[in-house]
């Protein structure tokens, strides 16, 4: 009996021995308060004429209680949960742009609808000079505009990996319309005013004038209406 | 009389390694599926986006139920990448990629076809409380299905409204959820 008794010792000790080592690692398993979210600036400063949001500055709360699951939790890869300033600055720059772009395609059309309402006493048989210059400088403002329209569009950065869908494929592809056609528009109305001042009748290429600048004026304006309306 | 002793000492070391396993949380619940919609107001359009990309996690313990949904900013798609894109460039969504919802409810809401919960919501750099927002609990088997509507503004998050053609778009930014819990 006496010698069994520290054999039996050692053997609860075995069994019990690690429950002691145990115990401390249990605590440290616990669900840890999860980190707080890098250092980022507040938000962008917000509209004056906003209300204040009842708010705080976004930081990772922390759990009031370790029960409380936290971000890690969920299992997010990096990629969807790091901040990313630079790409923010980016769409920033990018909104900014495509802003003036829409701004300037708007007071772009007002021209444009002039150029085209003039455009009826610019020809034919029974034209003044004075209708014709009125046409002719109503339309240098239009190509005017809508370079400085185009160029914010063109500049405007991309987003890397999009992939464009929606309506606004249709808003780019009216492009391969009306860019060419603001190209030869001008060129055109060129010939067939020199023309028209040697008292000729506007004749060959220069006759397309006409049928080249209602076609891309309608591809402008379908172009606007494609990202102003839902069809 | 040593092997008294020593049967004490472990015993009591038994004793004492016994309450650590005994805080573990009594159940979890994971989401299964989520719908996420947010609808936004304009004259001349109205406006869907949609995630599926949410995640979430409850954990239950001593009758109280902690629930965590986390969603992309960039997981909603409205069928317009350009419209998305600016979406995420007026969240802030670059800055703060997620949207995080928490909320607390007794455990025995799950056995409630109606719950209102209050929601801490983070979005776009802000906090944001919703006070009694109800839901609809659907039980589907071990899952439960709840469905609801989250009154979220532009303003609460400050959020500059979009505009089209001069016009903004309207505060009021309803997101839809519909979602699916199972336990784990």
């Amino acid at each position: 009996m006496k010698a069994r008794a520290p054999k039996l010792a050692v053997g609860v000790a075995a069994l019990l021995f690690p429950l002691l080592i145990a115990e401390p690692l249990l605590a440290q398993a616990a669900p840890q308060p999860p980190p707080a979210q890098p250092d980022n600036p507040p938000a962008a400063t917000p509209s004056q004429n906003l209300p204040d949001a009842p708010s705080t500055t976004q930081t990772e709360s922390k759990p009031e209680s370790k029960t409380e699951p936290s971000l890690n939790d969920l299992g997010f890869p990096t990629e969807q949960t790091q901040p990313d300033p630079k790409m923010q600055a980016l769409l920033d720059k990018r909104t900014h742009m495509l802003k003036i772009h829409q701004r300037m395609g708007l007071i772009t059309t007002i021209p444009l609808l002039a150029t085209l309402f003039t455009s009826v006493n610019a020809g034919g048989k029974n034209t003044s000079n004075t209708d014709r210059n009125v046409h002719l400088i109503l339309g240098a403002v239009t190509g005017d505009l809508y370079g400085i329209t185009a160029y914010y569009a063109i500049r405007a950065p991309r987003v890397p990996g999009t992939q464009t869908r929606g309506p606004i494929r249709f808003h780019k592809a009216m492009a391969y319309i009306h860019v060419p056609g603001m190209v030869l528009t001008p060129i055109l109305g060129a010939m067939a005013y020199s023309e028209k001042n040697k008292g000729e009748k506007v004749h060959g290429i220069a006759s397309a004038h006409g049928p080249v600048a209602i076609v891309t004026a309608g591809a402008f304006g379908a172009a606007l209406l494609s990202v102003s309306i839902k069809f | 009389m040593n092997a008294r002793i020593l049967i004490a000492v472990f015993s009591a070391a038994f004793v004492l390694a016994l309450p650590p396993l005994a805080t573990a949380a009594d159940s979890q619940w994971v989401l299964d599926q989520s719908t996420l919609t947010y609808h936004v107001s304009h004259p001349l359009h109205q406006t869907e986006g949609v995630s599926h990309a949410a995640r979430g996690k409850g954990v239950c313990h001593d009758g109280q139920c902690d629930f965590l949904i986390a969603v992309p900013v960039k997981s909603f798609d409205s069928g317009d990448s350009n419209r998305d894109l600016h979406m995420v460039q007026v969240t802030r969504g670059a800055q703060f990629p997620l949207v995080t919802v928490r909320t607390k409810l007794p455990e025995s809401a799950s056995a409630s076809s109606t719950i209102n919960a209050d929601l801490d919501v983070e979005f776009a750099g802000q906090t944001a409380h919703y006070k009694q927002v109800a839901f609809q609990l659907v039980k589907e088997g071990a899952q439960i299905r709840i469905t609801g509507t989250i009154p979220a503004t532009l303003a609460d998050f400050k959020i500059d409204p979009p505009s089209l053609l001069t016009m903004p778009v309207k505060n009021e930014i309803p997101i839809r959820v519909e979602i699916l819990w199972r336990p784990q």
